[in-house]
């Protein structure tokens, strides 16, 4: 451990700093050479080939923020879940029970969301 | 700072399954029950019966889970070795079921079940609750006004109560910076959420609870790095051994000194301490009146009682480096409360700067440090707990009467529409001169008995110095609560005087209990005081 | 190696600090209050390695899951907010004067 071990990295610093200045003297050289006469057609963000509709901000749907906020409950089950599973065969049914009440607890949260209506999409 | 010999990768020991004593937890159990069910009411019972039900549910749990905390507090049995401490360390050491424990549950349940009535009044807005009937509708838009027409109302905010309220009882019970961390967070996040409900003045309630959640997730962020730098100190997160590890003076006294500062803040934010008060006028005065009640009493028992616990219990050994550092915060927090109180126009603000004078005030007892003789002298526990018995009932009666005092577009918490209140109302005016002479530490109120327990428990302590201030601080302070009983009853009203909507029976009964006990502990404080005192001391 | 890590996470503390301070965004000011967490989180995790017990890091999963939490909460404030006044400045939030 120590200064050695952080300079075994050295070589990895080295790759990275000579592909991002390949890339960029690829594209500069290209830059350089080619002719350069824009119109709107050629500045137009690429989608599929479809044109792009209104600006870059546009805004999303309000209802991707609600399912990120559902997504929160079931992270915070994982994060608990892993720890639980290392150590869940040598306690044996008591663990199995008490994770089984603090899903039931998570789980909760989730019926009321779905009495709530967020999970149906209208 | 850290030996490289202590960096090992030997294998963790192995884990056992945890002993929970559940009925030493009852009572918090209890209202995290409660909670739960408030939920599954909001889910599943039909609209129109949602109200009722989650009133009866809230008010029924607090009171089954107030005869728990009874039960379990004449249970206590004297901890080994210690000859003022009751009780035992729980649930694997991460709970402590103590005298103050003990105490300040049923002192926080208390003011949770008389703020649940204050939220269930209903009768003010015309048959409709104080909060929004959809929080997510604009103000002013015609969704809002859809929910009116159709008398849509949150009762989710009895389960949000009851969620804090689980945080408040677990807060100051906690016996480890982990336990404390998270109940912390449970006991805040429902609170930012109560804060931007109100039904009328949304603007206002909303920016309230976007002020308070972004400088409390700040200061809390403060709190979880301060824990990490005193377990980096001690090598725990239990009470206990960072008290062994503070004792024996090992090395890393710079962790432990940033580590004791780090936390300071946190806690002395959630009390409204100068210099981390700046969100409590705010927060007050935007907040719905019944949670601000609720909150102000509450939150001052649970950040308390876990400030107590932490700097008696685990960094008593260090007392001399973190007493200077109280010294100084309590003084800035009784003359900024005062001084800036005189200065209000806002009922509500001005009440808010009451309540960081006091914090003051409680300050002085914590910084005397008194851990008490033999004799049956007053210690800076249970001085502490006694004052905010005292200021937590005062509080919540004169927000209640705030919430009566009403015109066309809400509560009138201008202080000069208050001119002529006392020939409007001679009833009302007078309960609210009551609680503010309480406030102010006039004798024969409650007020007065809290200042005299904490100010000779610093006294014993020996922080003369900070009592003296604290009596200076004390009638700066009563000039501004007598100024409000002059506009009250010696002023001529500027045109419309205020007028006074008739309540139902919850804020009545509110307001009656906060006057009862207000006077009741002024006359014969004894036995809540014998209370506190048997309280005790912390165990370890 | 202990020092190294313990500084990094107080570097990104301060800048986390820092930015709660300075930025005017409510959005940002909150991205820089998870920063500090996830500096406390690392400050943990050190000192569970420096101590070589497990304390530390339990707590960062649990300092984890209550940042997740103070998101949902936070977001809903700031969304709610943002509704009503179509921006997130904190400064034009201001109504709350005396």
């Amino acid at each position: 451990m120590g200064a050695d071990y952080l300079w075994s990295y050295a070589s990895v610093a080295v790759v990275g700093l000579l592909g991002v200045a390949l890339a960029a003297g690829m594209m500069g050289l290209n830059r350089f050479l080619r002719p350069s006469r824009p119109t709107r057609e050629k500045l137009l963000t690429y989608e599929s080939g479809v044109d792009p509709v209104g600006t870059g901000w546009a805004q999303s749907n309000v209802r991707y923020f609600v399912y990120a906020y559902l997504y929160v409950i079931f992270a915070v089950d994982a994060v608990f879940l892993f720890p639980w599973a290392t150590v869940f065969a040598q306690i044996g049914w008591a663990a199995a029970v008490e994770m089984a009440v603090f899903l039931g607890f998570i789980a909760l949260g989730l019926v009321y969301a779905w009495r709530k209506g967020v999970l149906t999409w209208t | 700072m850290i030996h490289p010999l202590l960096v090992s990768a030997s294998a963790p020991p192995p884990i056992d399954s945890p002993t929970i004593q559940y009925g030493d937890l009852s009572p918090l159990l209890v209202v995290a029950a409660v909670a739960l069910l408030g939920v599954m009411v909001e889910a599943f019972a039909p609209r129109a019966l949602r109200f009722t039900i989650q009133t009866a549910l809230a008010i029924g749990g607090i009171v089954v889970a107030l005869a728990a905390t009874v039960w379990v507090g004449l249970g206590l049995d004297r901890a080994s070795g210690d000859v003022l401490a009751r009780g035992r360390v729980v649930a694997e050491g991460a709970v402590a079921v103590d005298g103050p424990s003990v105490f300040m549950w049923g002192l926080v349940l208390l003011f949770a079940l008389v703020s649940m009535l204050l939220f269930a009044e209903r009768r003010l807005e015309g048959g409709l609750s104080a909060f929004t009937g959809q929080a997510a509708a604009p103000p002013g838009s015609a969704m809002e006004r859809e929910a009116v027409e159709h008398r849509i109302e949150h009762t989710e905010v009895f389960p949000l109560a009851m969620f804090a309220l689980v945080g408040m009882m677990l807060f100051p019970a906690a016996n480890d910076l982990l336990t404390m961390f998270v109940a912390l967070e449970v006991l805040s996040l429902p609170l930012y959420l109560l804060c931007g409900l109100a039904r009328r003045r949304r603007l206002l309630s909303q920016e309230s609870a976007m002020k308070y959640f972004l400088l409390g997730a700040f200061s809390s962020a403060f709190f979880a790095y301060g824990i990490a730098l005193v377990y980096g100190f001690a090598g725990g997160f239990g009470l206990g051994d960072i008290d062994q590890a503070v004792s024996n003076r090992i090395d890393g006294q710079n962790l432990l000194l940033a580590g004791i500062a780090l936390m300071a803040v946190g806690v002395m934010f959630k009390v409204g301490a100068v210099p981390f008060h700046a969100w409590t006028p705010d927060v007050y005065q935007g907040a719905p009146t019944a949670v601000t009640a609720f909150m102000a009493a509450g939150t001052k028992v649970a950040a308390f009682g876990a400030m107590l616990r932490l700097f008696f219990v685990a960094f008593g050994g260090a007392s001399w480096d973190w007493r200077p550092m109280f010294w100084v915060v309590a003084i800035l927090t009784m003359v900024v409360g005062a001084v800036a109180a005189v200065t209000q126009s806002d009922v509500k603000r001005m009440l808010a700067y009451s309540s960081i004078a006091h914090a003051g005030f409680i300050l002085v007892g914590v910084t005397g440090a008194f851990v008490g003789t033999r004799d049956a002298s007053v210690t800076s526990v249970s001085s502490v707990l006694f004052y905010l018995t005292v200021y937590g009932f005062s509080t919540i009666g004169a927000f209640a009467i705030v919430t009566i005092v009403r015109d066309a577009s809400g509560e009138t918490t201008q202080l000069s529409r208050w001119a002529g209140l006392g020939r409007e109302s001679p009833l009302v005016a007078g309960a609210f001169a009551l609680f503010m002479l309480a406030f102010a530490g006039i004798p024969l109120t409650s007020g007065f008995i809290g200042k005299w327990a904490v100010f000779s428990a610093a006294w014993s302590g020996g922080a003369w110095p900070l009592v003296v201030v604290a009596v200076l601080a004390s009638v700066v302070a009563a000039s501004f609560y007598v100024r409000v009983i002059v506009t009250m009853f010696f002023t001529e009203p500027t045109g419309e005087g205020p007028s006074v909507a008739v309540p139902s029976m919850a804020t009545t009964a509110v307001i009656v209990v906060a006057v009862v006990v207000t006077v009741l502990l002024g006359v014969v404080p004894g036995p809540v005081l014998d209370l506190a005192q048997s309280a005790g001391a912390f165990v370890r | 190696m202990t020092d190294h890590y313990i500084t990094l996470s107080l570097l990104l503390f301060t800048i986390g600090a820092v930015g709660v301070l300075v930025r005017r965004n409510a959005i940002v000011v909150f991205m820089c209050v998870e920063l500090m967490l996830n500096a406390t989180n690392l400050a943990f995790v050190t000192f569970a390695r420096a101590h070589g017990n497990l304390d530390g890091q339990i707590a960062a999963f649990l300092v984890m899951v209550v940042a997740a939490a103070e998101v949902v909460v936070g977001l809903a404030i700031i969304v709610s907010i943002f509704r009503t006044r179509r921006s997130a400045s904190v400064d034009d939030a201001s109504l709350l004067k005396y």
